[in-house]
């Protein structure tokens, strides 16, 4: 999601840096009170494990890999100003000295990721994760989400900005000086990538690592749970569940949730006129999801089932439905949404079937071969 | 049930490649930092201020003749500062084209306008728009990355970021994007470490939700680490009498060699800036 | 148990540790301790690892304050809020310097110049003082090649010199050393060592923290056995040395190792001690 020099115009570029300047300001002020003399070593290292963790590869439902963001790890362990920080210094080493993302657009690209995503992040994670344990699976959840929710923010953020440059920016000819893609289509493309592939890689780092974190390390937690105690070291034992597993009722929730919201919304809307599953076989949405993924590559061609299924949500009831359902943008978030809820009901499922059929007859757990 | 090593392009595999590809990088660019070329020997902050006006209008020209100029521009300052053009290919140009070339693909085929043909097999008609609405973008991310690997190559790191300093950016922001860089080289390597003894340890296939905590647990203790790091370099500047204040040594002044530069490219920048506005 | 060492009865001794406990995450690394540092002296604090010294020399440096006891600097209480006044903190940093064991921690700046030129601008140095001293630590440690490499490159007999450059360069009165010749190629150990024998009779007070039984007595005048986060013994190296017991029971030695008694000490390249 680091947008390179180029794709913005000059005024888009210097409105973001303007926005994000204060952010900027106001973070170093509130981490100066509150680290004192140890903002320096802290925020250095820390950036530090940023970069390094915006370099993991991180395993996804389908056999593929995505780049995290780490932002949402971040916010929750030290809280959204640092996060800012740091995010905002590893961003800057990136497009400096590695090239990822433009000097120019960098204030875009902090603006996106270092403020937007550790704002989402946390204010995300305190909202659901409420007063809850320190080891209670409801944080582990809770970050998963802050994640989910934080980048899919920064990647809707950057959409908007590309999606913007031709409506605004072309020659007298009317060709686009900047990114090319409109509205209609920058959306779509980089939120699918990032509801998808980007968006689950952020999950699974955010809610491991806070998952970790409560086994190994939990006063690493405390700063984003004010007045929630410590467990005491008796009660943080490895063998208690917490984690994913423990989690797995409240993920069948949100994957249901999911799936059911579109069809929910689209029981009483119209038919997507403009909308069908060809339009996800153009070139350009293919080619905008593989770079919103950072290259990994999209299905070849829609899924069958998307054909079918925008024929189902051809709605029965034409005067129930607002009007901005019948775009394509909306169309396509929906569909994503549904996908992502099958995918993680799916995952479930298959988590759950490869236990079983791998579980001894003694109880314990045979090394399953990679499903 | 076959035990073997899986010796594939696992994801462990892919990262550690990336982190030895990130380590690759600073070497060659201390080597080439050291080098006697044309921009090795102007001034830190000069090459910061020209560099970045030149990257500018780059990105800001609504002329392919501007823009392009500034590309050969960057390329012949190149060659002046033995860069060699082996790596400006493989590590600027290609991945540039790979990336954004890409994704301007279907630019002229998507752009409304004037259609001035048609693909042979697909049918898709182009427009005119559409192709230099490509030729736009492809063009502004080739000259923009060029000049940005110019100014990292010929400059060591630490003296692009002092050379902040002239752009208004507080002190401390500074020392904590040179103590970043630091020890981002270290996190890496233990990073790195870490992986290669899971792998060594690794017998057969892990499932995906067995490899995703892998993952998040590498992360997890990479945070422990990162924090445990953090209070002893605290620890240790305290120790030399670190009290929340950040000194830099005063500058190397300038010369007049420097002051013709920054002139070069102040006006270069400038009749960019006028003549592709 | 109280330990003294032979000092100038009228210089004020430069550390008096008084009673110190401190506790650390469940764990007492310092019990009850007591200990006294003449001026001038050099000292080795012999100890497993985990006994404690690493935590004992913060506690020295004023880096961390214990949670029972005190500790006098100089004659006078060595306290947080004492650190934390300009004056005599700044001056502290001066006269007493840490050289850690981990040089990764030490080393936090970009590069090996920067690093030296850190201690001296935190005093607030005039800046071509900085720039004079700094070529001068350098070509005395013989890193003057080193100069603008980054810390990351640098092998760790490069990094150990650089740490110890960048704290030499304040010329503090009092060095803490801790483990300086741990991880360390033969070729750089023999350098340090040769640092630590050269400063004898220089009149800098040097601690060092060590488990290598092998180097104490060259760079130790006198010698404090750590056990369990106490002193359980002191007196000179050759002495202390010769306890074997004493080395057996606080896991110094170990039973495949042998003593010489001829009392013959000589710089063997591997951690060995005869027992004729």
């Amino acid at each position: 999601m680091h947008i390179p020099d180029g794709y913005l115009s000059p005024s888009t570029c210097a409105i973001l840096y303007a926005s994000a300047a204060p952010f900027w300001y106001a973070a170093l002020r509130r981490t100066k009170k509150l680290l004192f003399t140890r903002l320096v070593p802290l925020i250095s290292v820390f950036a530090a494990f940023s970069f390094v963790v915006m370099m993991f590869n991180i395993p996804i439902p389908g056999g593929t890999t995505a780049h995290p963001l780490g932002v949402a790890i971040a916010s929750i362990v030290l809280g959204p100003w640092a996060s800012i920080l740091a995010l905002s210094t590893a961003l800057f080493i990136q497009a400096v000295f590695f090239g990822d993302g433009g000097i120019t657009t960098l204030g875009a690209n902090c603006f996106n990721m270092a403020i937007v995503g550790s704002l989402i992040a946390y204010l995300v994670y305190r909202a659901i994760a409420g007063r809850a344990a320190i080891t209670s699976s409801r944080r582990v959840v809770a970050a998963a989400l802050s994640g989910y929710l934080a980048i899919n923010g920064a990647a809707l953020c950057a959409a908007v900005e590309l999606g913007l440059q031709p409506h605004f920016f072309t020659t007298a000819a009317g060709a686009p000086l900047y990114a090319p893609y409109p509205l209609s289509i920058a959306v779509p493309a980089i939120m699918i990538g990032h509801l998808t592939f980007a968006g689950l890689a952020e999950l699974v780092v955010s809610g491991g690592v806070v998952a970790y974190l409560q086994r190994a390390n939990p006063s690493l937690l405390r700063f984003t749970a004010p007045g929630v105690p410590l467990p005491q070291e008796e009660t943080l034992p490895m063998e208690r569940e917490s984690g994913w597993r423990a989690a797995r009722p409240l993920w069948t929730a949100v994957a249901l949730l999911l799936v059911l919201t579109p069809l929910g919304l689209l029981a009483a809307g119209k038919a997507w006129g403009e909308w069908t599953a060809r339009d996800f076989s153009t070139p350009a949405a293919r080619q905008q999801i593989a770079k919103a993924s950072h290259n990994v590559a999209p299905p070849a061609q829609p899924p069958s089932g998307f054909e079918r299924l925008s024929a189902v949500w051809t709605a029965p009831f034409p005067n129930y439905s607002p009007s901005f359902i019948r775009k394509p943008a909306f169309g396509y978030l929906l569909s994503a949404m549904f996908g992502i809820g099958i995918i993680i009901l799916l995952s479930i499922l298959i988590a759950w079937l490869a236990a079983k059929a791998h579980r001894r007859p003694d109880g314990t757990h045979a090394r399953p071969e990679e499903t | 049930m076959a035990n073997r090593k899986h010796r594939g392009r696992g994801f462990l595999e892919r990262t550690t490649a990336s982190f030895v590809d990130a380590l690759e990088r600073t070497f060659y660019a201390e080597e080439t930092a050291r080098a006697d070329g044309l921009l090795q020997r102007v001034d830190p902050r000069v090459k910061l201020l020209g560099i970045l006006a030149l990257i500018v209008p780059a990105a800001a020209a609504r002329s392919f003749k501007v823009i392009g100029g500034l590309f050969i521009l960057a390329i012949l300052l190149a060659a002046l500062s033995q860069v060699s053009f082996g790596v400006l290919l493989k590590r600027v140009w290609i991945a540039v084209l790979l990336f954004t070339g890409v994704i301007a693909l279907p630019a002229p085929f998507v752009t409304q306008g004037h259609v001035i043909g048609q693909l042979p097999w697909l049918g898709w008609t182009f427009t005119s728009q559409g192709l230099a609405s490509a030729g736009y973008l492809v063009l502004r991310v080739e000259t923009a990355a060029t000049l940005c690997v110019l100014l990292v190559l010929t400059t060591p790191w630490i003296d692009v970021l002092k050379a902040l300093r002239v752009l208004q950016v507080p002190v401390v922001m500074v020392t904590i994007l040179g103590m970043t860089y630091r020890y981002v080289f270290l996190l890496l390597e233990t990073a790195h470490d870490m992986f290669e003894s899971r792998r060594s340890r690794m017998v057969g296939k892990l499932t995906g939700s067995e490899r995703r905590r892998v993952a998040a647990a590498s992360a997890g203790v990479l945070m422990s680490k990162t924090f445990d790091l953090s209070s002893d370099v605290y620890l240790a500047m305290q120790s030399r009498g670190f009290r929340g204040e950040v000194y830099l040594l005063d500058e190397s002044r300038m010369r007049r060699f420097d002051w013709i530069i920054l002139a070069g490219f102040t006006l270069v920048s400038a009749a960019a800036f006028w003549w592709g506005r | 148990m109280n330990s003294t060492n032979p000092s100038d009865a009228k210089q004020t001794p430069v550390y008096e540790v008084c009673d110190v406990t401190y506790r650390y995450r469940q764990v007492t690394a310092l019990d009850h301790l007591n200990l006294t540092v003449g001026a001038g002296r050099r000292v080795a604090l012999l100890g497993a690892n985990g006994s404690g010294k690493s935590t004992l020399l913060r506690i020295l440096n004023g880096l961390s304050f214990p949670d029972k006891g005190k500790v006098n600097f100089c004659g006078e209480p060595l306290t947080e809020e004492k650190l934390q006044r300009d004056g005599f903190g700044l001056e502290f940093r001066r006269r007493v310097g840490l050289v850690f064991q981990n040089p990764d921690v030490q080393l936090f700046s970009a590069t090996v110049f920067d690093e030296v030129a850190f201690g001296p601008l935190q005093l607030r140095w005039p800046h071509d003082k900085v720039r004079q001293s700094i070529s001068g630590i350098l070509e005395m440690m013989e890193i003057t090649h080193l100069k603008n490499r980054s810390p990351h490159h640098l092998s760790m007999g490069e990094k150990k010199r650089v740490a110890l450059a960048s704290v030499l360069i304040l010329d503090p009165e009092i060095l803490l050393l801790d483990e300086p010749t741990a991880a360390l190629d033969p070729k750089s150990e023999s350098h340090m060592i040769d640092f630590l024998v050269r400063s004898k009779g220089g009149g800098k007070t040097i601690i060092t923290t060590t488990h290598d039984l092998g180097i104490v007595e060259d760079i130790a005048d006198d010698t404090f056995v750590f056990h369990g986060g106490r002193i359980v013994a002191g007196g000179p190296p050759s002495e202390i040395l010769n306890n074997v017991a004493l080395l057996k029971q606080t896991s110094l030695l170990h039973s495949h190792l042998h003593i010489h008694k001829s009392g013959e000490v000589h710089a063997h390249p591997h951690l060995h001690q005869h027992e004729e």
